[in-house]
């Protein structure tokens, strides 16, 4: 049969974002995808070599704003290192807090539009968001911004807790557990849900390291990576946790997979208001100048919610000379093209939805 | 862990073998005397990382492809050879990745001229 080759996007509801597609067909089924990406770059690497070291988080916050705290902590962190500063103990755990909180509220987003990619419209996209709501309140209370944050200081934080902020936490955390629960009653006893996603853009563990896929897309195929398991920073390693894998590699599985992270997200926050210390959190106030570079490379990983952020940090006097970040929107789009091959038209936007993408952290 | 360019493919094949089968990122880094390009790879096993680093002058440049050893290179060689202009030997030349202009010099090159190409617009 002859191949017939369409265009998706670059503006198309189910690309979640400014992604072109040109994919080749072979009737319905799909032979080659071809992602056309770029029309978000910006140049973001670019930008902080011009910006002294803390007037660059709200460059990094842009690039996954759904989970733009994620990013910020990971460049502060970079240039925490690079500068030799230690990071106060009580910040640390308010750091842990408020990165998982964020990871729910990234997770609840997909759980929204993953519905909507199989054209369940809007009722989950709804659920989802009104519960995600209940968590930028939270995060809105701790940092005064419920979009992009910009709330981590060289040391600590912009400010400490508000006062009756765990026992609120503690509240949608309870309340979350009981939705998470109906999510799954909801979406799971679907069974065109499961149709659509079981066995469908399967990616096995073999050709997920190859493809270097990272965060939950990794774990549903069976890998068991997680930079907080394998290079504990902060104080994950003194919290009690599990790396939730599953080993199918489906849709299904990815979808899955990020109702458990949610859980033990959970289980990570009332631990942490547990065991956190008093005392001060409050980080150094931001000032043109910083204190003097100690170490001149600085790199640090960090498990974002969709996966692997990398800041390879190349520091000069009072700004970054070069910064390298590593995208985990980037590498897992690009498995796409592996995956796609042999799906079905209407697959292909699932199975992309299950990669979770937000195009300003794939261009950059 | 410094090493040459022709030494690039054997050292990745070795460390395949034994056991650093995972592509963490490739970029690089203009030190305007030179080009230092940066291979991160890692043993998810046992839970280490290398980075392999190969040093570049400017009047030449060039680095094989990995893309036979790791998939995972294709999206990261074709970032790095637009930002850099570092070509990719070994590989077929395809459209741009990340730009959409026909500017001769990588944007992450230190002597980049920022906004020349907007002037005559």
């Amino acid at each position: 049969m002859a191949i017939t080759r369409i265009n998706i996007g670059p503006v198309h509801p189910s690309t979640h974002g400014v992604l072109q597609l040109v994919v080749d067909l072979d009737g319905d089924t799909i032979e080659r995808v071809d992602p056309h990406i770029g029309y978000l770059h910006r140049g973001v690497e670019k930008l902080t070599e011009t910006r002294m070291y803390m007037q660059n988080p709200p460059y990094m916050e842009k690039l996954d704003y759904l989970a733009p705290m994620s990013y910020d902590e990971a460049y502060v962190s970079a240039v925490e290192k690079a500068l030799g500063i230690e990071v106060k103990e009580r910040a640390m755990y308010i750091r842990v807090i408020l990165l998982e909180l964020q990871r729910i509220a990234s997770h609840l987003f997909f759980i929204g539009t993953v519905g909507n990619d199989l054209g369940q419209m809007f009722t989950l996209f709804m659920w989802a968001y009104m519960d995600r709501d209940k968590v930028l309140d939270l995060l809105q209370e701790a940092t005064g911004s419920r979009m992009f944050y910009v709330n981590m200081r060289l040391g600590g934080m912009l400010s400490d807790l508000p006062p009756d902020f765990e026992e609120r936490t503690l509240e949608t955390l309870d309340y979350m557990e009981k939705r998470i629960k109906e999510y799954e009653s909801f979406i799971e006893k679907n069974p065109v849900f499961h149709e659509r996603m079981k066995n469908i853009g399967i990616l096995s563990p073999e050709k997920a390291l190859d493809l270097g896929v990272t965060g939950p897309v990794l774990r549903a195929s069976g890998v068991q990576y997680d930079v907080r398991k394998n290079s504990p920073y902060y104080v994950y390693d003194k919290l009690h946790f599990e790396i939730k894998i599953l080993t199918k590699g489906d849709n299904f599985a990815r979808y899955k997979l990020r109702l458990l992270e949610m859980r033990e997200s959970i289980r990570l926050i009332k631990e942490a208001f547990k065991s956190m210390p008093a005392g001060d959190a409050l980080g150094m106030p931001v000032k043109l100048r910083s204190p003097p570079t100690k170490n001149r490379i600085a790199c640090v990983s960090r498990e974002a919610p969709k996966g692997e952020v990398m800041m390879y940090l190349v520091a000069d006097d009072q700004k970054p000379y070069r910064l390298s970040i590593r995208s985990p929107n980037f590498i897992n789009l690009m498995a796409i093209m592996h995956m796609a091959k042999g799906l079905r038209t209407a697959d292909l936007f699932a199975t992309l939805g299950t990669l979770d993408l937000v195009m300003g952290c794939v261009d950059k | 862990m410094k090493i040459k360019r022709e030494e690039l493919l054997q050292k990745i094949g070795e460390m395949k073998a034994s056991g650093y089968s995972y592509l963490v990122k490739i970029t690089a880094v203009d030190y305007v005397d030179h080009l230092t390009a940066l291979y991160f790879i890692r043993d998810i096993d046992k839970n280490k990382e290398e980075t392999l680093e190969i040093d570049l002058v400017p009047t030449d440049l060039w680095l094989p492809t990995i893309i036979k050893e790791h998939t995972s290179a294709d999206w990261y060689e074709r970032e790095m050879s637009e930002m850099f202009d570092i070509k990719i030997k070994g590989r077929k030349a395809g459209r741009l990745l990340l730009e959409r202009w026909d500017g001769t010099q990588g944007p992450l090159r230190k002597g980049f001229a920022w906004g020349e190409d907007y002037k005559s617009m």
